[in-house]
């Protein structure tokens, strides 16, 4: 019976040590900083299309090294709200810029970051796009993009989102920043 | 008399609808001659042998999810994916003793003993990122039976040996399954500086000119 609670105890011990070895150790913590984005700017207008793009850092806060492995943006503009344009979007690292949508997987050690490149592209679905998003303006439509992340570290992976809100008064300071429409002040 | 030279060759993304020998024969043939050895990267033998798994389709055990906590992190077993593909592939019950015994000799001052005794898998493995897209995504074991790819190799062939190699960028070279005859020690030494580069699925095939030749030569001169 003696030799039976030495076992029982020993056991306990073990565990508590393991349990707090592990909760020392801690694990990686993604954050995309979405407060710190550039503004959207222009990078490319046709008479149908326009692309913008702006960069988005992001950190592991967390005390382990952890892979991001995959990363997108989910841009939300229902035809409900409104129906003017098709939008695509990209994201990719600034460090590896790739065209193709894919996203390589990254090793991120603890207290390093990088930044993203979000690339959205609206394209007039009747006329110019000039026209679709001084619309879109006019509406006052703000497009919601969510970037979401599966994280595989320590622990099991997990998918995150992060919401960052593309105003269409950014949309139309980076048309007139390029001078492509006229501001109101002119 | 020719010197030894390493002769990387490119091929196309490889996957699991490919055979390695074909590979070999399409993409290099009319560049192996018969004192020739010819080495491949063995993450890209298991790819085309399957070997790949998702950390997604991975159901992972409790013990696989606290024993990795004591793998250094930038181990592929550190994360509980890598780990458990370990255990799949070696037995839950062996890591777990490999990891025991490996921590009371690393507290002897002796390194290495996990990866001794955990089964010729566990250091194989390569966890997500290990590899160049699509398979970024994917964990890889190490290839099945070696020994025998590197024998149809010389066979279908021709060439005077063949190898599968797992090399890296940090002078690790290890040489994991040859054609009879060849000495892998001496291999590796030859391959350690990584002649598949970063990318080595864009050069998973490495072609070790005049190898024979030199052999020979060595052993005229002891």
């Amino acid at each position: 019976m003696e030799f039976l609670m030495i076992v029982i105890i020993l056991v306990i011990v073990v565990a508590i040590a393991v349990w707090l070895f592990i909760a020392r150790q801690g694990d990686a913590e993604f954050e995309f900083i979405v407060g710190q984005r550039t503004d959207f700017i222009l990078e490319n207008l046709t008479d149908k299309a326009a692309t913008f793009s702006c960069k988005v850092p992001f950190i592991n806060k967390g005390s382990q090294g952890g892979t991001i492995m995959d990363a997108y943006p989910r841009h939300l503009l229902p035809y409900e709200q409104f129906d003017g344009v098709d939008v695509s979007s990209r994201l990719e690292l600034s460090t590896a810029p790739r065209t193709d949508n894919y996203f390589e997987s990254v090793i991120i050690t603890q207290g390093k970051g990088g930044t993203v490149v979000i690339t959205v592209t609206f394209t007039a679905k009747k006329g110019g796009i000039q026209e679709a998003l001084g619309q879109m303006a006019e509406l006052t439509v703000d497009m919601a993009i969510d970037i979401v992340y599966q994280i595989v570290a320590r622990s099991l992976w997990y998918i995150h989102k992060t919401r960052m809100i593309m105003t269409c008064d950014e949309i139309m300071r980076a048309l007139q920043a390029k001078g492509t429409v006229e501001s109101e002040e002119s | 008399m020719s010197e030894i030279e390493l002769k990387p060759v490119g091929t196309r993304i490889l996957t699991a609808k490919d055979n390695i020998v074909d590979i070999i024969v399409k993409y290099a043939e009319q560049n192996i001659g018969p004192d020739d050895v010819v080495t491949v990267a063995e993450s890209v033998v298991a790819i085309t042998q399957g070997r790949i798994t998702r950390p997604e389709d991975l159901k992972v055990s409790f013990l696989a999810r606290i024993l990795c906590r004591f793998i250094p992190q930038e181990g592929s077993l550190s994360s509980c994916y890598g780990m458990q593909s370990a255990m799949d592939a070696e037995g839950q019950l062996r890591i777990l003793f490999a990891l025991l015994l490996g921590m009371v000799a690393k507290l002897f001052g002796k390194n290495g003993v996990f990866y001794q005794l955990a089964g010729e898998q566990a250091p194989l493995v390569d966890d997500v990122t290990g590899t160049m897209p699509p398979f970024d995504k994917c964990l890889v074991y190490g290839p099945f039976d070696p020994n025998g790819v590197a024998a149809e190799i010389k066979r279908r062939l021709g060439c005077y040996g063949a190898a599968v190699a797992d090399v890296n960028d940090l002078k690790r070279a290890a040489v994991l399954g040859v054609s009879a005859g060849l000495d892998p020690q001496k291999l590796a030494h030859i391959l350690i500086d990584n002649p598949f580069g970063n990318a080595s699925q864009r050069t998973p095939i490495v072609i070790i000119k005049n190898y024979a030749q030199a052999e020979r030569r060595a052993e005229e001169q002891a």
